[in-house]
């Protein structure tokens, strides 16, 4: 068994030699070391408050998409579910707290908009 | 007829698995066949491994804390409720409220809690990082402190092979004690001594639950000059003399107490007459696999309330969440359950300031304990920051 799993070994680490070998030969070693060199060194330049700031990023990235995705969702089913509202009907949407919740928050957004600009 | 899932806790488990069900059961869902409703006795949501960072300042504790609905999908109804009674004969659990809440399939992910009244003189001479109040109170004794001994000690249940909440924690707070007292250059006027009791889950006389890195521990520790005792199971404290006395019958004096404390179930499983653990602590038993609390048909379990021998941590729910979603939905649809938890359990340990962890483990394989790094350290304190909440989510 031992000798089995020696034998697979060495034939793997001759595969690898080859390659290697290949890398050598075409001088394309120097750009994959290089390569290696800058993940290392962003790894060593990277901080702690970095690392914060950057997650804080995808975070909101990832809380937007939560949002949207679900207020597609459930407007796709409402609408599915409802037939188009007369124009009385989007009176009575518009009473509901939820809409109203939403329309304020669309509202806030352009604001919030309007703010950067 | 609409049949009708309650999720009891809004923690980790239990909004995981809101989303994840909802998601599952969208078809079922549109059609108006299911609904979801959770119910939970606070409507934030806390992220608890976030406490211990609190406790060497590394964080201030706001930034684990967001809105409860803010996480749930629109499909999941969230009631803030707190359940005292579980019936499960007549399958409804009672809100504070008053209120009854009736359900086809129920979820319990009500979690544990620290129970430090369980030893004479913890709660008064002993501090502990599983609590955000907790945590803080230790971050200021560790901001003033200049010379002195703090000890680490750590409890288990009572109940065999159960551990006590996130096995590495005890571990991972003493290296980062290590790393914050030489950061305010105050390391060598304080001695740390670690210790751990007889007897954790399987292993006897080590200083982990787990036999690999139970043996790994004495040199990383060396290295440090953290000193290292097993054999030393808390059983009182003098607040006043402040001496920790063990079950084997020594005391050792200290400046600072940092416990791990015992942990039970929270009480409205305590008294539901459901669990058959030891001292009353409330672990419910359940099927390894199916994940389902044994002798109930419709009521699954995980997280922190289970009585199996895996960790009570996050990166456990992270893999029995979808097999609990998996399974409700086959039932609903099939009849029967379908999947099966193999024990895995997936994160970072945070072994110190900035040296991260990966580790793995499942019912049959142990954890095997590897180099920390920088970069592992990054991966988990961003998931700490950010990814948590898209996994709170079911996004990932």
């Amino acid at each position: 068994m031992s000798e089995k799993v020696e034998v697979l070994k060495s034939k793997e680490m001759q595969a690898l030699e080859e390659k290697m070998t290949m890398l050598v030969q075409t001088g394309r070693i120097d750009n994959l070391i290089d390569l290696l060199a800058v993940v290392s060194d962003n790894i060593e330049m990277t901080t702690q408050p970095m690392v914060e700031k950057m997650i804080g990023t995808v975070d909101n990235m990832a809380t937007a998409g939560f949002v949207t995705e679900n207020a597609v969702r459930y407007a796709k089913r409402e609408t599915d579910k409802n037939e188009v509202p007369s124009l009385f009907g989007m009176l009575k949407l518009l009473k509901d707290k939820d809409t109203r919740k939403g329309l304020a928050f669309v509202l806030n957004l352009t604001k919030g908009i309007g703010r950067q600009l | 007829m609409k049949k009708k899932i309650l999720i009891v806790g809004g923690g980790t488990a239990g909004t995981m698995t809101a989303n994840n069900l909802a998601k599952k059961l969208m078809p079922e869902i549109d059609r108006g066949d299911v609904e979801i409703t959770m119910i939970s006795n606070s409507k934030y949501h806390y992220y608890r491994p976030g406490a211990m960072y609190v406790a060497f300042h590394k964080s201030e504790g706001h930034e684990f804390v967001r809105d409860q609905r803010s996480l749930l999908m629109p499909e999941i109804e969230f009631i803030v409720d707190a359940a005292v009674e579980i019936n499960t004969n007549r399958n409804f659990v009672k809100g504070q409220s008053g209120k009854r809440y009736e359900y086809d399939f129920m979820v319990l992910a009500t979690g544990c809690e620290a129970a430090p009244e369980r030893i004479p003189g913890l709660k008064e001479g002993g501090d502990w990082f599983y609590t955000y109040e907790g945590a803080r109170k230790l971050a200021e004794k560790f901001q003033t402190i200049k010379n002195g001994r703090v000890l680490i000690t750590v409890n288990f249940p009572k109940t065999p092979n159960i551990p006590h909440q996130c096995g590495i924690a005890p571990v991972e707070t003493t290296i980062m004690l290590h790393d914050y007292l030489k950061e305010k250059g105050v390391r060598e006027n304080i001695e740390i001594v670690y210790t751990y009791p007889t007897e954790a889950q399987s292993v006897h006389n080590g200083l982990f639950l787990q036999e690999p890195t139970s043996k790994v521990l004495p040199a990383i520790f060396d290295e440090m000059d953290i000193k290292h005792k097993t054999g030393f199971t808390l059983n009182k404290v003098d607040p006043a003399k402040k001496v920790a006395y063990s079950e084997e019958g020594e005391e050792m004096e200290f400046d600072i107490l940092m416990s791990t404390p015992p942990f039970i179930a929270s009480k409205v499983i305590r008294e539901s007459g459901l669990s058959k653990a030891l001292d009353g602590e409330g672990w419910l038993p359940t099927d390894r696999k199916t994940l389902k609390v044994k002798g109930l048909d419709n009521v699954y379990t995980l997280g922190d309330t289970v009585d199996l021998p895996v960790s009570k941590a996050g990166g456990t729910i992270h893999n029995q969440t979808d097999v609990v979603a998996d399974n409700i939905a086959s039932e609903l649809r099939y009849g029967y359950p379908t999947e099966s938890y193999d024990g895995l359990v997936i994160a970072i340990a945070q072994m110190g300031l900035s040296c991260g962890m990966p580790l793995w483990y499942d019912y049959e394989e142990d954890v095997q304990p590897t180099p920390c790094s920088k970069l592992g350290s990054f991966v988990r304190k961003g998931f700490n920051k950010g990814i948590y909440w898209a996994a709170a989510r079911g996004m990932i």
